[in-house]
């Protein structure tokens, strides 16, 4: 049964370029911003409009990014600058200024291309790479009140904090019924898709924050009425997929096309276009600097290094989300030149096989020309587990016969 | 043909050739091999009629047929279609049940390939939208020094010395190829560079799945001598003397699950 | 075909005989005598290919032979391995780091730190008898796997496949992960996966966007440099003062004016005083890392700067240079364009930034040496943002006169690649000077294509 305010959701977002033109008519500022450690509440506080840019799978795009910022830039930036040369996409065309952040290099790279080439207004938020040192969160802090004062001298308005304590709590709000709704999902008996929730989730990029809260509320209890009681837990046939790596961002369904094509079903994912951002953010302190480090505390971006494998977070956190969604197998996702990903794609996998968990790495970009090839691994992946489940006793059955 | 006898089919449509066997019961019955065209529908079934000709079958007395290979999406012959990863490893397994990796260099593409015991794939890797290490590339070299693609592997087993080649890329490969020739590297030099270049790749794959014994090679270009011997260098094992064409293996495995499908199916008598 | 091989002619060796020992970091000395004994018997006899003629891999068919530097450097080279090797044995520690950085904090622990490039060559260096195609060969492999291990699109692979599984003794990986190369940023932690689980990892976390004028930024970098110290120390057993590193500051100080005074030297020149491949290798003798030994660089980085000036006065020019050049200045990551065969289609590489910004970055040695250091090198010119960095080089390049300016990154050298286009166009509205991208083919040696394209840029200048 389709869930009616997915609908009403879709319809919203429709009409969201034009609301954003209207607000700016009416004085507001729209902020887009880019990266994984942006604390958007600042923004919010601030009383501009975030918007996430974040668009994806266009192939055109990528070569008209690739004159500006070379083709050795990720697939995923290399678009985003084709998208501001070009600047057709209604949601650049709305941004007033962009918030980049540096927690990967090639993230913070665009922010000078863009500002270079397209004249943009552009705030960076340095992110340190050895976060989990004391110093680094001294310095870190130092970097929130910067950004946070380069934000107010374009808002023209010092950030209230009492403004902070509500976009706070909103955000809050909104990341719980988030995660309410994301166990539906991986139940039994799904009545909304992963694919569905992964849309709900980036929907939320743009559209206004309470809205969006309310609409999150009313699909939870939509959903809590078809399913009141949802469990997670293997179905026969199922192949459990779980999606990690570089973000898929809006514009790209290619790989999560084929996974669906060939009879693969996501239950979850730990993507930054995805769920993981929503993820233990804790808010300890109502000022910039203790947003900015409950980011950061979060998972940590592959971007950032973790030097020692045992303890790393990153790896912890994807053991646990695959044995909360009963998954039974990781495709890895690596957009082409983006080494955050890349780089530990092997490492995943290792680590992986240690828990009986099999990874398939798909390597890829935005054109369609490796559509086939894709197709055909994901395709003898999903057949792998199947086979893993049933042909193993129907080889028993011949055997006996 | 007399309805009690069991034969199921399995045919591999690649980009360099279509490929069928038939099997009956627990052997093989017949095979068909021939050059892929423009339309895979059609190599697949030139193949299939192939080896039912030879067979003196017709496809009515098939009871099960399974596709794989590129052309199996659009292969209105087949009841079912199933990836040449899956193929290969339970056609290797039928042949050799203690082959536990496969090497399996096709036209297009080069996959490493691990098993268990069962001929149930563990864990795989294809090299990624890049000729190097396939028929393909092969095929290009050939055309540069102007000799047959099934010769070149003996030529490079002739050499006195190995000229590193520093692009894989078939494009790149061609032009240095070309400057190597010009600066006066003997062709046979070369070509032994090649060899050990893409086998230096193919052992670079085997470091994302592991390997283990027994090794098959399948794959068009597993008929090439130079081949092997570079790839057995590379990856320091010994690799199984196939007992058919080890082109077909992937039909083979076609074929096997075919069978599989048909007795879960109930139409096995 | 048969392989042609150089040989250092006995005609200059009365010569060379009269120039300058090497001292090296332990106190010993090698006299010219032994030197030149190793370059004719031991090192051709170790190392044949390295005197194989073969212009396609930069080996040239004559050199220098009248420029004793230009010897000794190759002799650094040549012994590098077993100098490492020795060094090991006697204890000392070894760190691996990034191109493009200073070395003062390594140096003040009394640790030798190797850039990717050396490492390799350390690792290469311990077989012997290789030809070209052997040794060639035999890098591809290591490199092939440590692809695999790590990434495809990795071009460093930050001499991974050496430290974790080619055995050799390096005690630290510790690079400052400047901005210049994104691989060994991401590599780092590519070594928690290694079968080599004695090797210590860290961090020197350099803070991004142009951070200088940001005294927490500096601090945080300051801080950074304490730590790498602590870590050198833990591995080494010593304790490192803040003395120790001021005293390394001024002995890197010495080695950054000696090398700043020699490029200007060899820029105020109006005739080349030496070719674009001795240039280079005495130029960035300056930064006292390139020979894994600081003294031993110091003494023939003096001797050096003292011939150069001898052969600017008395107006020489230097081995396999043409009349008039072209002057290309190179820009980019760690990669140049082959300095043989440019020299002979009429040009000449007058300067390179990226073996150039740290160089020439002097430490200011009043007060703490840390957050002096930090503060120097948050300050590297080829590390800001586009127009500060395109305005330092065109002062580079205004003082080198180029004619011409290529930025050439390799293959998956993201953060380069990405902004050579605008630091061109700024170069270009500002100078006029034509420029030119060029992307080297990863695991190409050849560069047939690469050369074509650089020659005909030769030729439009
Ligand atoms: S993490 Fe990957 S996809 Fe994201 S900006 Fe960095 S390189 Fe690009
Ligand atoms: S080319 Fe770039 S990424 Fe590669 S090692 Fe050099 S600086 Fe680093």
């Amino acid at each position: 049964m389709p869930i009616k305010t997915l609908e009403i959701i879709r319809k919203r977002l429709e009409e969201r370029p034009a609301e954003l033109q209207t607000a700016r008519q009416n004085g507001q500022k729209v902020v887009g911003w880019v990266g994984y450690n942006v604390p958007e509440e600042i923004i919010h506080a601030l009383g501009f409009i975030p918007v996430r840019i974040a668009v994806g799978g266009d192939d055109r795009l990528v070569e008209v990014g690739a004159r500006y910022a070379s083709s050795k830039t990720c697939v995923f930036i290399r678009e985003i600058v084709g998208a501001f040369a070009e600047n057709q996409d209604p949601y650049i065309q709305q941004t007033d200024l962009l918030a980049f952040d540096a927690t990967c290099l090639q993230n913070y790279r665009a922010a000078e291309v863009i500002e270079y080439f397209f004249k943009k207004d552009v705030v960076v938020l340095a992110v340190p790479r050895n976060f989990d040192w004391d110093e680094a969160k001294k310095y870190f802090a130092h970097e929130a009140n910067e950004f946070t004062r380069l934000l107010e001298e374009r808002a023209g308005a010092p950030l209230d904090s009492a403004r902070l304590a509500e976009s706070v709590a909103l955000y809050n709000d909104i990341r719980e019924t988030l995660k309410s709704i994301y166990t539906f999902q991986a139940s039994r008996d799904n009545v909304i898709s992963w694919e569905e929730v992964y849309d709900l989730i980036q929907a939320g990029e743009l559209l206004d924050k309470k809205e969006y809260l309310s609409l999150l509320q009313q699909t939870l209890a939509e959903l809590k009425e078809l399913q009141p009681n949802p469990v997670i837990e293997a179905d026969d046939g199922d192949s459990r997929l779980f999606i990690s790596g570089s973000l898929i961002p809006r514009g790209d369904r290619k790989l999560i096309g084929i996974i669906k094509s060939v009879g693969g079903r996501i239950v979850g994912d730990d993507l930054w276009s995805g769920i993981l951002p929503h993820l233990d953010l804790d808010i300890k302190e109502i000022s910039p600097a203790g947003v900015a480090l409950a980011y950061l505390n979060r998972t940590p971006h592959a971007a950032l290094p973790y030097l020692d494998l045992e303890s790393d977070r990153r790896l912890k956190k994807l053991h646990e989300l695959l044995s909360t969604s009963k998954a039974q197998g990781v495709i890895y996702h690596t957009l082409r030149y983006c080494d955050p990903f890349t780089f530990k794609a092997k490492e995943t996998k290792n680590v992986l096989a240690k828990s009986g968990i099999p990874l398939l790495e798909i390597h890829t970009e935005y054109a369609g020309s490796d559509y086939e090839a894709m197709k055909t691994r994901v395709e003898a992946f999903v057949e792998m587990i199947r086979i893993k489940a049933e042909f193993v006793e129907e080889e028993a059955l011949l055997a006996n016969a | 043909m007399s309805l009690s006898r069991n034969f199921f089919a399995g045919v591999d449509v690649g980009s360099l050739a279509a490929k069928a066997v038939i099997l009956e019961d627990g052997k093989i019955y017949a095979t068909g091999l021939v050059p892929s065209g423009v339309n895979s529908v059609e190599s697949g079934l030139t193949a299939l009629n192939l080896a039912l000709g030879s067979a003196g079958l017709k496809k009515e007395d098939l009871k099960y047929i399974v596709g794989t290979g590129y052309g199996r999406v659009s292969a209105p012959y087949a009841n079912k279609a199933v990836t040449e990863i899956t193929c290969h490893a339970k056609g290797a397994n039928y042949l050799h049940p203690t082959v536990r990796t496969i090497i399996d260099m096709g036209g297009q593409d080069c996959k490493a390939i691990r098993i268990d015991q069962d001929g149930a794939v563990v864990d795989f890797a294809m090299n990624d939208k890049c000729a190097a290490g396939t028929g393909r590339f092969l095929e290009v070299m050939a055309g540069v020094f102007n000799v047959k693609l099934d010769d070149l592997g003996a030529i490079a087993l002739s050499a006195t010395d190995t000229v590193p080649m520093s692009s894989t890329c078939t494009v790149f490969a061609e032009s240095e190829t070309i400057s190597l020739v010009a600066r006066g590297e003997k062709p046979e030099n070369i070509l032994n560079g090649i060899h050990h270049s893409i086998a230096n790749r193919i052992a670079g794959l085997f470091s994302r799945v592991g390997i283990e014994s027994d090794v098959f090679f399948s794959g068009g270009v597993a008929k090439n001598s130079g081949m092997k011997t570079a790839i057995e260098q590379a990856l320091k094992v010994t690799i199984v003397k196939p007992e058919i064409d080890p082109q077909l293996i992937g039909a083979l495995g076609a074929a096997v699950i075919a069978r599989n499908f048909a007795k879960k199916e109930g139409l096995w008598v | 075909m048969g392989k042609q091989l150089f040989r250092y002619s006995e005609a200059n060796k009365e010569k060379f005989l009269e120039s300058d020992n090497i001292t090296f970091n332990d106190g010993s000395v090698v006299t010219p005598e032994e030197i030149w004994h190793y370059l004719t018997v031991e090192g051709p006899e170790k190392y044949p290919g390295t005197f194989e003629i073969n212009l396609y891999q930069g080996n040239r068919a004559s050199r220098d032979e009248t420029l004793p530097t230009s010897l000794k450097t190759h002799y650094l080279g040549l012994t590098f391995s077993e100098r490492m090797e020795r060094a090991k044995d006697k204890g000392k520690s070894i760190a691996f780091i990034q191109g493009g950085q200073a070395v003062d904090p390594y140096t003040a622990a009394d640790t030798i730190a190797l850039r990717p490039f050396l490492v390799g060559q350390w690792y290469h260096g311990r077989e012997h008898g290789n030809d070209i195609n052997k040794s060639v060969l035999r890098r591809k492999q290591s490199k092939e796997k440590a692809f695999h291990d790590m990434s495809f699109e990795a071009c460093q692979t930050g001499g991974y496949e050496h430290i974790q599984s080619g055995n050799l003794r390096v005690d630290v990986v510790a690079p400052y992960t400047v901005l210049r190369c994104s691989d060994v940023s991401y590599g780092v932690e590519a070594h928690r996966h290694g079968p080599n689980k004695e090797v210590k990892l860290f961090n020197v976390d350099y803070p991004l966007r142009y951070q200088a004028s940001k005294p927490w930024a500096v601090e945080y970098f300051a801080q950074n440099l304490r730590r790498l110290v602590k870590t050198l120390d833990e591995v080494s057993g010593r304790k490192t003062t803040e003395d120790d590193l001021l005293k390394a500051i001024k002995l890197h100080n010495e080695g950054r004016r000696l090398g700043t005074e020699l490029a200007e030297l060899w820029w105020s020149a109006d005739i080349p005083p030496t070719n674009s491949d001795d240039r280079l290798s005495l130029v960035s003798l300056a930064n006292l890392d390139m020979h894994g030994d600081v003294q031993a660089s110091l003494s023939v980085l003096k001797e050096a700067r003292n011939i150069i000036a001898e052969r600017v006065k008395n107006g020489v020019k230097g081995h396999a240079v043409t009349d008039n050049p072209k002057r290309i200045f190179i820009l980019g990551s760690c990669v140049g364009i082959n300095d043989s065969r440019s020299e002979d289609a009429g040009a000449i590489v007058v300067g390179k930034d990226d073996q150039w910004s740290h160089c020439s970055s002097l430490v200011e040695e009043e007060g703490d040496p840390f957050y002096n250091l930090a503060k120097a090198t948050l300050e590297y010119p080829y590390e800001q943002s586009i127009e500060k960095r395109a305005e330092w080089t065109i002062e580079q390049i205004k003082k080198s006169r180029a004619d011409g300016v290529i930025f050439i990154h390799n293959w998956g050298c993201n953060t380069q690649a990405a902004v050579a286009r605008p630091i061109l166009d700024v170069i270009k509205r500002e100078t006029g000077i034509p420029t030119y991208i060029q992307e080297r083919d990863l695991h190409g040696l050849q560069h047939e294509q690469e050369q074509n394209r650089v020659n005909a840029f030769i030729e439009m200048l």
